[in-house]
């Protein structure tokens, strides 16, 4: 879905704002002095007018980079760094651009780079909701939204509140389709009224939580990346492994499993297109995913026949929502306003009913309990395990006093002939034969 | 079953307390001739061979031959229970766990029993050959411990040299060196003190002083020891029980021992 355009020599004419780290290298590898060319994975369709800038981040207000596209929206950067311990780097060749947008390069010959950073930066699609969202829910109104009344808003009036300092934001306000994906985006969560021929906005929690929602509902049900779904859905839902083995149900889980991993993704991305207008990309990643957590879905079902309890697909699919709602709340929304999403999103009233998760997490927390109090039993085994070592010191010391004894059965003449030098005597055995 | 009475509890007594220095575990061998025992010291280099022949017992029983199995500091303490002129009877069944041992006083009708636990023991038995010794000495038991303790004071080792001479008993320790020399010599009023010396041929070796310490221990049981020596074979030391019963101790001698 993207290809490598890869390295600000390359992107440069294309991609990018700026030039300074332009190399006009030649064939031979010299040291280059300036910023040190970063390696990007941008999107193919954003288009050669997208430019890298600098923007608040929605949870943090810190300035952040982002890739905006005046056609296809904004993509927010992910850094894929390998750990410190395995050292890498990137072999940097730039080739003379095929498709022509690179005229710099032509004529100059291949170039390389070898650069020490092992980053490599992907652009993904990103709400510009997200972006927009601080301006929207000012830390004054979502601290105290009872008695605070929101007004309506021009988009200016609000995105004004935004940190103005090292921002682009009124640069990218200034591109038409730009500003219009925004305010659709804050239509989305927002009151809206027309005054005159400017629409006022106002944040609308309940239609925030409901878009979250749906965004967190489809990346569930799209499948978690594995390493989520390990970390915060098996392992959470898994109970303590008993040594008997329950197999009860699992056949049939089984076969719940397919049926609603099947059936719901469907209906589901046909939803999230319509909320979803900015990141088109991500249908085919729902495709991709749906076989993706058919798998995931079935795993569980193997692996924890063992186990006590066994979380039903209802249960799993619920925790999967749970999570996807809390990563989406983490990692985009500030942390007040998330605070409040999480309260509303898991209060009784909310949108869906996580009952059987909860009653499920209840008795996992009892079964835990118990396996605790077992384990406990198992560490007064393990005094018992103690007390074998003391028996076995015992019997080192009773083999002790045994050879005390037995050194007290030997008498003083005996224990006194061991010490006697008895070299160059040989021995009787020498002189007599055995019998 | 074994059923032997010692008129006198005090010989079985004294061979235990000469040879208990020696020998930690050892096998009484019982058969219709009597109990034998042959045991060796921990490093191999000292045997004590004991021999109480049935006639030294009066009654004497015994069915087969059976091996008893004792620890001799163990069976020392039971015959420390033993008045000096007690009648020790042993008796033991055919598979013997325990050797029963009963003291009879006779100046009193006091009757005492022990029961020993027996013990397995296994022991190799060498095949002592009659030998002709090229010297043979037979002097004062009371006389040869005094040699060997006084010797032991200054050394280790002791070296007989037995010539036409006498023997020469001689020293070299650390503090000086020292020697006693005996020749034969006819006591008729007291044969006791006789000190004989037959000699086929000159015999010059080295003993440990240790060792021939802990043999003296048995001067109790007889006023007369006997000494026999032949180049490159060891010591024999055999004091005589009553009647043919003996008890001998053999030592390796030390060669090329460079002290």
């Amino acid at each position: 879905m993207a290809r490598t355009r890869s390295t600000k020599p390359s992107t440069a004419a294309s991609a990018t704002d700026s030039d300074s780290t332009k190399s006009k290298s030649t064939i031979t590898l010299v040291s280059h002095t300036g910023e040190a060319p970063k390696v990007f994975i941008l999107p193919s369709k954003a288009t050669p007018d997208a430019r890298i800038v600098t923007l608040p981040n929605p949870r943090s207000s810190q300035p952040s980079r982002y890739l905006a596209c005046p056609e296809t929206g904004i993509y927010e950067f992910t850094k894929l760094a390998t750990p410190k311990s395995v050292p890498r780097s990137w072999l940097i060749e730039a080739v003379p651009n095929s498709n022509g947008t690179n005229t710099n390069n032509q004529g100059a010959g291949p170039s390389a780079q070898v650069t020490m950073a092992s980053e490599l930066f992907v652009a993904t699609a990103i709400d510009p909701l997200f972006l927009v969202l601080p301006a929207l829910a000012d830390a004054k109104a979502s601290k105290g939204s009872n008695e605070f009344k929101r007004l309506f808003l021009s988009s200016d009036d609000h995105l004004d509140k935004l940190p103005q300092e090292n921002s682009h934001l009124s640069e990218i306000m200034r591109w038409g389709t730009t500003r219009r994906l925004i305010e659709s985006r804050m239509g989305a969560v927002c009151d809206t009224i027309e005054a005159g021929d400017e629409a006022m906005f106002r944040l609308n929690e309940k239609k925030l939580l409901d878009v979250v929602f749906q965004k967190a509902k489809r990346m569930s049900e799209s499948g978690l990346p594995p390493s989520m779904e390990d970390k915060f859905v098996k392992k959470v839902l898994q109970a303590p492994m008993m040594h008997r083995v329950v197999r009860t149900g699992e056949s049939q889980l089984s076969g719940n499993n397919t049926d609603s991993t099947s059936s719901t993704p469907q209906t589901e991305s046909a939803t999230s297109q319509s909320t979803e207008s900015t990141t088109e990309t991500s249908d085919t990643s729902v495709s991709q995913a749906s076989t993706a957590a058919t798998s995931v879905a079935d795993e569980p079902a193997e692996e924890n026949f063992a186990s006590s309890l066994q979380a039903s697909p209802e249960v799993v699919e619920q925790q999967r929502l749970k999570v996807a709602f809390e990563f989406i709340c983490s990692s985009y929304v500030a942390p007040l306003l998330a605070d409040n999403l999480q309260k509303s999103f898991s209060g009784t009233g909310g949108l869906k009913d996580f009952s059987l998760l909860n009653d499920y997490m209840a008795s996992l927390e009892k079964l835990r309990s118990e396996t605790m109090a077992v384990r406990a039993q198992d560490y007064g085994r393990k005094r018992n395990q103690d007390e074998l070592d003391d028996e076995a010191r015992l019997e080192k010391k009773r083999k002790m006093e045994e050879e005390k004894k037995k050194k007290a059965s030997e008498s003083r003449g005996v224990r006194d002939l061991k010490k006697v030098n008895t070299s160059g005597m040989k021995k009787l055995s020498h002189f007599f034969q055995k019998k | 079953m074994l059923e032997a009475r010692l008129e006198q509890a005090s010989i079985l007594k004294k061979v235990v307390d000469a040879i208990k220095d020696l020998v930690q575990d050892c096998n009484f061998d019982c058969n219709d001739s009597g109990i034998a025992l042959q045991a060796m010291d921990n490093s191999h280099v000292a045997l004590v061979s004991m021999m109480l022949k049935a006639e030294g017992f009066s009654p004497y029983r015994c069915d087969r031959n059976i091996a008893l199995g004792v620890n001799l500091t163990s069976l020392t303490k039971v015959l420390r229970a033993a008045q000096g002129e007690d009648i020790l009877t042993l008796k033991a069944e055919d598979a013997p766990d325990v050797l029963n041992l009963m003291f009879e006083s006779s100046e009193n009708d006091r009757i005492s029993e022990y029961d020993l636990k027996l013990m397995d023991i296994d022991q190799e038995h060498l095949g002592i050959p009659e030998t002709e010794y090229a010297a043979t000495i037979t002097m004062p038991a009371a006389e040869f411990r005094r040699i060997c303790t006084d010797l032991a004071a200054m050394s280790e080792s002791v070296g007989i040299e037995a010539s036409k001479d006498g023997v020469k008993f001689s020293c070299n320790g650390d503090i000086g060196n020292g020697s006693v020399t005996l020749r034969s010599h006819t006591n008729i009023d007291k044969p006791d003190l006789n000190v004989d010396i037959e000699l086929t041929e000159p015999v010059s070796l080295t003993f440990s002083l240790k060792y021939l310490v802990n043999f003296c221990k048995a001067a109790a049981l007889s006023n007369q020891v006997k000494i026999c020596l032949s180049s490159e074979v060891p010591l024999l030391v055999e004091y005589n029980l009553s009647g043919s019963s003996y008890l001998r101790f053999y030592l390796a001698p030390k060669i090329g021992d460079e002290e």
